[in-house]
């Protein structure tokens, strides 16, 4: 029988959850031989949003906006490093936009079997607007989405293979 | 991270005792201090007032959001302040300020730095919003408040 789990795309949003989550979507796709992604979203929306409201100057919009796009570049190398040592092929992508429609799309685009995600806010608030980006991702995706919990288990696993 | 794991009681502070703006300031720094928040509060100072001068964090209806890429913590920090009789805080609109949001960043927390700061003004949108968080009477009001 073919896997089920050909495509997987992890999202790295430079968090220690979300680097746990590469670690173990790493010993899943060598385990499954399966394709992996790496993808960072520079939250493009919410700068703008920001300048929009006022809140951020133009020149403070620029500087963060490198500063993100760095971040990006960092935590992508920095995952590319991880896959290498299990050599497990992986390939890096960093989009722009509103992070949730971003990982829909390219999902959506590119057919992935699998997302995996470091982590879910707690229950803290009903307020729509409080639901951070990952939350909102797992609930627009159409494909199955893994939630990484137990970092030390995951560290293990990673070790091991 | 996004603004309801940042939200802490003790970083609260109902109603603030400041009649300026340095005084505000000095006032949520105080309090982020006081909470082991600060690596260096002079630092924190100094950043939040150089952001400031280049253009007032001071918006419209009352809603101030201090804010500043700083070394002098080592994690984002948010603090929250509800003034009663408002303050001048060289806002947009030249309307007293009540509501603050002070929130310090680490030069390497950008993201999560600017998805803390877009959650705020999503809040502070909703004129009711605001309205419950400027009747709130304590810090343990406001948690409610965002919990609900």
């Amino acid at each position: 029988m073919n896997s089920p789990i050909n495509k997987i795309l992890v999202y790295i949003d430079g968090s220690e959850l979300s680097l746990t989550a590469a670690m173990y979507a790493i010993t899943l796709a060598k385990t499954l031989d399966s394709e992996l992604t790496a993808l960072y979203v520079v939250n493009t929306r919410a700068l703008n949003d920001l300048v929009s409201a006022r809140i951020f100057l133009a020149e403070e919009e620029m500087d963060y906006h490198k500063d993100i796009e760095q971040d990006a570049e960092r935590y992508l190398k920095h995952v590319a490093k991880l896959a290498d040592k299990k050599e497990v092929r992986l390939i890096t992508k960093s989009l722009s936009g509103t992070v949730h429609r971003e990982i829909k799309n390219e999902i959506k685009e590119n057919d992935y079997d699998l997302l995996v995600l470091g982590g879910i806010s707690n229950i803290r608030s009903r307020r729509d607007e409080l639901f951070n980006e990952t939350d909102r991702a797992m609930r627009s995706v159409k494909c199955p989405v893994l939630i990484v919990k137990d970092e030390e288990s995951v560290w293990d696993l990673y070790d091991n293979l | 991270m996004g603004f309801l794991e940042l939200l802490d009681k003790c970083l609260i502070k109902i109603p603030l005792e400041a009649h300026s703006k340095q005084a505000l300031i000095e006032e949520l720094l105080d309090l982020m201090d006081k909470n082991k928040k600060l690596l260096d509060r002079e630092m924190a100072f100094h950043d939040v007032l150089k952001r400031e001068a280049l253009c007032s964090t001071g918006l419209e209806r009352g809603i101030a959001i201090p804010h500043a890429k700083t070394s002098s913590v080592d994690d984002i920090v948010l603090a929250v302040g509800i003034s009663e009789k408002g303050i001048d805080y060289d806002a947009m609109d030249g309307l007293p300020s009540s509501l603050f949001f002070m929130i310090l960043a680490p030069p390497d927390k950008s993201g999560p730095h600017v998805e803390v700061l877009s959650d705020i003004a999503k809040m502070t949108k909703s004129e009711s919003m605001c309205r419950l968080l400027r009747s709130s009477k304590n810090a343990d009001e406001v948690i409610q408040l965002f919990e609900d």
